[in-house]
Formats: C-alpha cells, structure tokens, sequence
C-alpha cells in the first residue's frame, strides 16, 4: 500500500511513472491520473513523492509492514 | 540471407553502452562522455531514479589526510583487513584511490556537495573502521544531479529497458539487445566497449517480511550482469556470499550506519548491549558481526532487539532524523507511521532478508575486473555492485567513473568494425520473449518463492557441503519448469527474465560456496562441516563457463604489501 495519490493536487505530468525505479506506476492517459498498477513491487523508495511537482504523494505503509 | 538487422527491432550505434542506470553507471556515463564519445544508458527505470540509492544516500567512506588513521595507507590497510580474502588492493588502490580526489571535485561540482552548510565535513564511524571514514552528506538528489550532469554531456538514455543478452564476435563483447518494457519494441545495440552496472542479486532468499520486493537493496538488481557476462565466458569472483544487515522490524531500510554510527546502541529484551559479547567494538562491530549477534540473539531467546538512541542530545537526534531520510527517503515515514519517537522510544530491528554481494562494504561479487575495469572479455567492462572490486557509495563513484574513462579509451583505440551475426540476434531474440509464448501455468511469483525458501534452508547463512548440493539439484530441477512460467505482458516478461537471473546466480553461488572449505566473514560464508577461517584461502574463488559447467579456480591475494600509489 505504498504511494497515495492525492487526486485532487495531482497535475497529471506523469514524473512519477518516469521515475519510478520498479515499474509500479502507470499514467492512465484518460483519467490524466497515476494508476498503482503494481502495489506488490514497490520498494518505498520514495522517489515518486520526492519528484512530484504538487505534493500529491504520501507513502502509507500498510500493517503487514508496520506491525511485523 | 536477405533479411537485414533492421527486419529484428530497431539498430542503435553507439561507443560505449552503459547497461545500468544507477550509481556507477551515471558515473561511468560521465567519465565516458567527457572523453567525447558517443554514450549510451540503458535501464529498466529513469536514470534520475534508479538503482539503489533511487531515493538518496546519506553516506561516503574517505580519507581526508587529516590523521593517521585518515591516509590512503591506513585506509588500506583496514580494507586489506575486514575484507581479507575477498578484496583485490591492487584494484582498490586504482578503482578508489587514485579516484577520490576527483570525485570529491565532481560532487562539488554538480552540486551535490559531501560537507555540510556549515562547509565542515560531518563524519562518522561505524562497521569497524579506525577512525570516523563515513562523511555524512545529503545525498537526496544526488542520482537526479548526475543524471542532470550526464545528459548535458549529451549522453543519451533508453528508459523503461529490460537489456537481455550482449551480443559477440570472435570472443569480443560488441553490444547487446533489449526491449521497451511498455511497448514491448525490440532493440540491437552496436558498441565498440559495453559496461555493465546492474548491481548485486536481491530477492535470491526468503524475505523474513514476506514481501519479495521489501529489499534493503534495489529490488530490480536481480544479477543481470553476472547471469550476461558468465554466458559470455568472462570471469566472476566472490560469488559464494551470502549479504545480510540489520534493518527496523519490518521495513529492510538502510540506515543502519547512521543509528550506530550516531552512537545508538544495540541491545536485547533486558536492555543488554550484547555486541560487546561478540566483538570488542559493541555497536561499531563490523556489519557481519552485527547481524550474527542480532540474529543470535533473537534464536537464542534473548529477543526483540532494539537500536536505542534515547540517550542521545537533542542536536544529535535532529542530525539522526534528518540523515536517516537522507538514507532511505521513507524511513522516518515509517518510523512515524510506527508512532514511534526516537528520543523516547526503542526501535525494534531484525537481521535482513539475505542477498548474493559482496562481503564488506569494500568489495562487491560478480565480474572480476582488473585496474582498468576490465573483464577477462574484451570489449566488457564492470562497474558498481556487479564487479568484484566495486561497493557502496564511495568505490561506485570512482570506480563507476574510471570504468567509463577505460571504456571509452578502448572504444577510441578500436579500428575493426564489429560484424553483428543476424543469427545470434535472432537466437536472443527468440530467448527474450519466450516467455510471452509460454503455454504452461506456473507463476513466477510462486516459483520464485520457492526458489528463495530452499536456498534460504540450503545455502543460507549456514551452509554445508551436502546442503550445497541439494540446492544445487533443486535449482537444476526448478530449472525445468521456469520455460513453463508465462508471462502476460512486457512488464511481466521483464520480471520472469529477472527470476531466471536470480536462477542462475544461485547456480553461481552455491558452486563457488563448494569450493570454499572454510567459513569467512562469519554468517556471510559460514560452511559448518568448516567453521575455521583458514589461512589458505586469503584469496578468490573465481568461476567460469564450460562445456562440462561451472569450473572454479582459487587464486590467492597479497595482503603483505600495500601498493604505491
């Protein structure tokens, strides 16, 4: 459960499916939204937020990580 | 024949090829472009972001001739000591030192400076070193800043690229193939020098988390290169090693040179520092001490293990939070997310998931390479990770550098054009996307899993000569099914070639392991039919391909002589 896409303050430039290093986020060209297509090979590595122009990333860890 | 190279996929020339996008290969880029060639990056992700330091680094090992713990001869002559009979000094003396000053120079330039606001050096020692060799620096962008750099050379990049095979003439690397992990396009990259930059081998051992792609290490380094340079006859070292660190419960984040070397301290569920029980430098034990020790001490019943920093003043734990950000860029998420607070709470750590590297921060595993970069293939260079003499921040900055400078020389000094075969690239082709054509039903994911279940049990941080077999028989059986796993698009035709790299890592790695009879470097090669470090093995284990398989060589290192400079 790793990049949250805040729809609202999301652009549409597409940087985070350029950047991300795993393959994991596709540009949906018709809903000018990223989609998490691959949830389950996210490295957390954070690129996609750091490079978002609008701040539209939060990273959430999800329980199977936070309470192992 | 009338078919012609372009009826195959689209033709691309170029001097030097850079496959790997990452640390060392932007370096290489570098080093290549500024000598006027024409430079060519591959890499499954952006060359912004990728490898394993995508989200930043918060670290750089050097001496700063400020002491006498802090020259070129006492730095060496603690490399010659914690990664004795893994590590080359001939080839660490050329890769790193004759390097550092200019890459220092290069990160100022670029703008990603090693010293701090202040315009003093920050450092820090940890993992056994004589003295603070670790400079703390915001290493956030430094991947988007060389990336910056290498493109104003103008040294282009092919993006969302799965490389899967080099291409030969007459025992020559001349270039290599690959495909747009989107559309699925076919390339044929003709090159007069190819450096491979792929990394070390993740997601080879059972992920204590369960999550395959929860790595401390870039999941996508699966051993590319080694699986491509072995085919191709060049030489490996180091292969027998098992890597595994010590990462927050749940979350396999660096950051663990930056908690200890903050001065946190390691301790067990009655508050123990217990390091100092198994190496006289507690905390600051080298990185295989440290995972012994957690890792014994949670079998042995003396768990959770935790890293308090609780003790630390409040500058301190502001510098710690910030640079552990600079590290893993999530890892204060996390933390937060845990509702923890480092100033008052524990964090609870484990021992990591296992990888195929190198031993030491020093030195890596996978193509052996000489003090020019090169393979024993000419035509086929190393840097980073994937190259036995290569490691961590520091040797992946200057050795990535040096590599692309030699490359580049070679590609120069050529006047024979490369023929390329229409049948070799045909036969790659056809390897490459069988997998899409595939008509059984095993999943990678499974198939994968299993993989790393029986090597964990098998060739893991204990192993022995029988065990060694068996996963060596289990592989060859696996081995069977992995043409019936089919993928579904590129994307996951990309992920099954991977599954088939980390396949024959694992091969590498447990022949290697077999002909080192002897335990070294604790659980990153312990054999328990030889739990003795043996003073006859200060050297490599060194493999190659045969017709009959696998052949192992050991070679013996100097460790008496520290080289000139």
């Amino acid at each position: 459960m790793p990049p949250v896409i805040d729809k609202e303050k999301c652009n549409g430039c597409g940087i985070c499916d350029l950047h991300c290093p795993l393959d994991v986020i596709y540009f949906d060209e018709k809903a000018n939204l990223p989609v998490i297509k691959y949830p389950d090979e996210c490295w957390h590595c954070g690129s996609c937020r750091l490079d978002c122009p609008t701040g539209a990333i939060n990273i959430r860890f999800g329980p199977e990580m936070l309470f192992l | 024949m009338s078919q012609r190279i372009e009826n195959f996929g689209e033709l691309i020339e170029t001097d030097v090829l850079i496959v790997g996008g990452g640390l060392a290969g932007n370096n290489a880029a570098i080093g290549a472009a500024e000598k006027g060639v024409k430079v060519l990056i591959v890499d499954k992700g952006s060359i912004e972001r990728c490898g394993a330091i995508a989200g930043g680094v918060d670290h750089f090992m050097a001496y700063l001739n400020t002491d006498a713990w802090d020259t070129r001869e006492a730095y060496l002559e603690w490399v010659g000591k914690i990664a004795r009979g893994a590590v080359n000094l001939s080839v660490q003396n050329a890769v790193f030192c004759r390097e550092l000053n200019s890459a220092i120079e290069r990160m100022e330039r670029i703008g990603c400076t090693l010293k701090q606001p202040d315009g003093t050096y920050y450092r820090t020692s940890s993992l056994g070193q004589p003295g603070p060799y670790f400079i703390n620096f915001n290493g956030k962008n430094l991947k988007p800043l060389l990336a910056r750099e290498a493109r104003r050379l103008n040294v282009r990049a092919l993006e969302k690229f799965s490389f899967s095979g080099l291409l030969t003439e007459d025992g020559k690397v001349i270039g290599g193939v690959g495909f747009n992990i989107r559309s699925g396009k076919f390339y044929i990259i003709k090159a007069k020098a190819t450096i491979l930059a792929t990394g070390n081998t993740n997601r080879i051992f059972e992920n204590p988390s369960g999550l395959p792609f929860n790595t401390w290490q870039c999941p996508a380094n699966t051993g590319a290169a080694q699986t491509m340079a072995f085919e191709v006859g060049a030489k490996l070292a180091n292969m027998e090693f098992v890597r595994i660190t010590v990462v927050p419960r749940g979350f396999s984040a660096a950051g663990l040179n930056a908690l200890t070397g903050m001065g946190g301290k390691i301790i067990n569920a009655v508050g123990e520092e217990f390091m100092f029980r198994y190496h006289p430098s507690g905390s600051k034990a080298p990185r295989y001490k440290l995972v012994e020790g957690v890792m014994r001490e949670i079998y042995e019943g003396r768990g959770p293990v935790y890293v308090d920093c609780r003790h630390l003043s409040e500058s301190e734990l502001n510098h710690l939070k910030k640079t552990l950000g600079y590290d893993k860029d999530t890892l204060p998420d996390f933390i937060e997310q845990k509702g923890i607070d480092l100033g008052k709470d524990l964090l609870e750590i484990m021992a990591s998931e296992g990888m195929q590297g190198g031993p030491s921060e020093v030195c890596s595993s996978g193509i052996m390479i000489d003090e020019k970069t090169a393979s024993t293939i000419p035509g086929l260079f190393a840097a980073g990770d994937c190259a036995d003499q290569m490691r961590c921040v520091h040797i992946c900055t200057t050795g990535g550098y040096l590599s692309g400078k030699m490359a580049a020389e070679y590609a120069i000094a050529l006047n024979v054009e490369a023929k390329i075969n229409l049948s070799q690239i045909k036969q790659l082709k056809d390897k490459t996307f069988s997998p899409l054509r595939a008509s059984g039903d095993v999943s990678q994911r499974k198939f994968e899993d299993t993989m790393r279940k029986m090597l964990w049990q098998n060739a893991g941080p204990c192993r022995n000569e029988r065990s060694l077999n068996v996963a060596l028989e289990k592989l060859e059986e696996l081995e069977r099914y992995f043409k019936e796993i089919k993928a579904q698009n590129y994307h996951e035709l990309m992920r099954v070639l991977e599954t088939y790299q980390i396949l024959q890592v694992a091969k590498m790695m447990c022949t290697a392991s077999l002909a080192r009879k002897e335990t070294r470097f604790g659980v990153y090669h312990y054999r328990t039919d030889y739990p003795e470090t043996k003073e006859d093995f200060e050297g490599q284990i060194i493999l190659w391909k045969t017709d009959q398989g696998i052949k192992t060589e050991f070679k013996r290192l100097d460790y008496n002589r520290i080289p000139e400079p």
